[in-house]
């Protein structure tokens, strides 16, 4: 094809870029034109239309026929941020504020845990290869049963309280875990339990890459363990802590099956302070079958997790380059 | 005390101290265990009363019977093996495109690819159970109760992240080996199945289990999209059955072994490949 001159030219060479690359790449497009239309048929119409859904007054009325809901433009938007008798809005606070506290909270534990157990295993030490087996033991186990194991330990007559206050006597009663506001602990610290051993795995990847002649260096100029902490391990660990801790953001915002499976049946409510906003959502939207407030809900979380994602990228832009 | 000594010392504190802390750390799936082999009134009543004589052998086949274990652990085992045998295909594909090429819109799919896992799963949940709902409605195949549904939609969740960890194993073996399979005159399809496959093999290993562990864990869309047990996985069952009985403690605990063992045993055997695997894909990022 001739590039001709004009406006219409530069449309026409670029055509024939593209038409350049597309014969040059030939076997490229084959190989990912599978995903791209299964990502265009499972991830993108389904969101479009989710945020087409958050438009329409959809319950169990007009369900049925969903193509022809009533158009309510933000009405759904509205009532979630102004109406407090909207059910899906009922709880949401509760829920953000909890799932702001345990994201927060675990994703700090888990990364500080992570790496110190991964400093405590970069030596060499009788064991060592079944002490890092034995210690990713949990992250293999499903989440679900560390739903259903975490609550039954943390029963009143559980484990956990028979070690607190009947064998190490830290507590004068035995308190409840699954009621009132330690039931925030009671889902953080499986949280915990479960991811702290992957991150452990990842840290230790990292450390075996630092190369020991610069821990050497820092010796002879005088730097103690700590000096050296900061001004090479943390430096270098950098990368990987800045895409560790998006991957635990968003896993743990997203959190869903540790408090399903600890609370019962999941249709039961987990109390004001269990409740998260993967739970509250999916519970009030398919119990009320609110699926407009529910789709504005889960939109406006989308929202949230971009501007979390968007501040991310801003502070660690300078290490993702590297 | 000389030098030698005080380091030995705080070494051997320190390996002290990580063992406890291994310990601490698998006594939990121990307890598990331990609770499953004793009888629902000795767990009600408290530790106190556990003992190690005679163990409830039957709490193991109660429940089996009481679960119906053997359908939910056949449905889980379908859909999850499809599910692994079709991402990863996807996963290979896709990954070895965007490792070795750089062709129109491949920077975009690649950015396609990473922010799929920032939207939350219930945005697509909704959609996904309308959208079934309106295809036995409108074109009357049944999708929702069915095996073909879920392993779309879990084929669908798994492959972004199986094409990273795909991707990051591709990127690591060198040009230079395919360079010299086309000039000896391999097509660049030869070249990739002949000589690129066999090399990715722990690769394609690693993000098997990934997707299978991954799946074998979902429950969110299992919950939502299946109602009838015909289909219905291992978490949906067991969720049926704690909301059924509450109080059975015994019963719980060995359902919550065996799913965990065989994962277990698997991760064992397997270890090598996946711990190589996911730390590359994550230490590159």
């Amino acid at each position: 094809m001739q590039p001709a001159t004009g406006s219409s030219g530069d449309d026409n060479q670029k055509f024939a870029i593209i038409l350049h690359d597309f014969r040059k790449n030939r076997f490229a497009y084959a190989l990912v034109l599978p995903t791209i239309l299964f990502m265009l048929a499972v991830h993108l119409w389904p969101m479009l239309q989710g945020i087409w859904m958050s438009l329409l007054k959809l319950n169990q009325f007009t369900l049925n026929q969903y193509l022809k809901a009533p158009f309510v433009g933000m009405h759904n938007y509205t009532e979630l941020l102004f109406n407090t008798s909207n059910p899906v809005r009922q709880g949401m606070q509760y829920a953000l504020r909890n799932t702001a506290i345990y994201t927060v909270v675990v994703t700090i534990a888990v990364m500080a845990c992570g790496l110190g157990t991964a400093m405590l295993m970069n030596r060499a030490f009788p064991g060592r290869a079944i002490a890092r087996t034995a210690l990713l033991l949990p992250w293999v186990v499903p989440s679900y049963v560390v739903g259903i194991l975490w609550g039954f330990m943390w029963q009143k007559e559980g484990i956990i309280n028979y070690v607190l206050v009947d064998v190490l006597h830290l507590l004068d009663d035995k308190p409840f875990w699954l009621i009132g506001s330690n039931t925030l602990w009671a889902i953080i610290i499986p949280t915990v339990w479960r991811s702290w051993p992957f991150l452990m795995i990842v840290f230790l990847a990292g450390l075996q890459t630092i190369s020991d002649e610069l821990y050497e260096a820092a010796e002879i100029d005088g730097a103690n363990k700590f000096r050296q902490f900061m001004s090479i391990t943390l430096p270098l660990l950098k990368p990987i802590i800045a895409v560790q801790l998006l991957f635990q953001i968003i896993y743990n915002v997203y959190s869903y099956n540790i408090v399903a499976m600890m609370f019962g049946n999941g249709s039961g409510y987990p109390g004001e302070w269990g409740d998260l906003v993967m739970t509250a959502m999916t519970r009030q939207t398919f119990g009320y079958w609110a699926f407009g407030s529910g789709s504005a809900a889960s939109f406006m979380l989308m929202l949230i997790m971009f501007v979390i994602v968007g501040i991310w990228y801003r502070v660690f832009r300078s290490e993702l380059n590297t | 005390m000389s030098k030698q000594q005080s380091r030995f010392i705080l070494n051997g504190s320190l390996t002290t101290f990580t063992w406890i802390i291994v310990l601490f750390t698998i006594f939990p799936i121990f307890y598990m265990v331990f609770a499953s082999l004793h009888s629902n009134e000795d767990i009600l009543r408290g530790i106190t009363s556990f003992k190690l004589v005679d163990p409830k052998w039957e709490n193991y086949r109660d429940m089996w019977i009481n679960i119906d274990f053997f359908n939910f652990f056949k449905n889980s085992l379908i859909i999850c093996t499809v599910t692994m045998l079709l991402a990863s295909s996807f996963a290979v594909m896709a990954g070895y495109a965007l490792a070795k090429y750089r062709f129109f819109g491949s920077k975009t799919l690649e950015m396609g690819i990473i922010s799929t896992q920032m939207i939350p799963g219930i945005m697509f949940l909704l959609p996904i159970y309308l959208m079934f709902l309106g295809l036995k409605e409108v074109l009357g195949i049944p999708m929702i109760n069915t095996y073909w549904g879920m392993i779309l939609v879990y084929t669908a969740f798994y492959t972004p992240m199986s094409i990273w960890i795909m991707r990051s194993f591709f990127v690591a073996i060198p040009n230079d080996l395919e360079e010299s399979a086309l000039i000896d005159g391999c097509t660049r399809f030869q070249a990739f199945v002949k000589v690129i496959l066999p090399l990715s093999v722990p690769g394609m290993i690693a993000t098997c289990i990934y997707i299978f562990l991954t799946a074998w864990d979902e429950l969110l869309f299992a919950w939502v999209l299946t109602t009838s047990p015909d289909v219905q996985t291992i978490p949906v069952g067991i969720r049926l059955f704690v909301g059924q009985y509450q109080n059975r403690y015994d019963l719980l605990m060995s359902a919550a072994t065996v799913v965990t063992i065989p994962v277990i045993i698997t991760f064992f055997l397997t270890q090598k490949y996946f711990i190589r695997g996911m730390t590359a894909g994550a230490v590159k990022g």
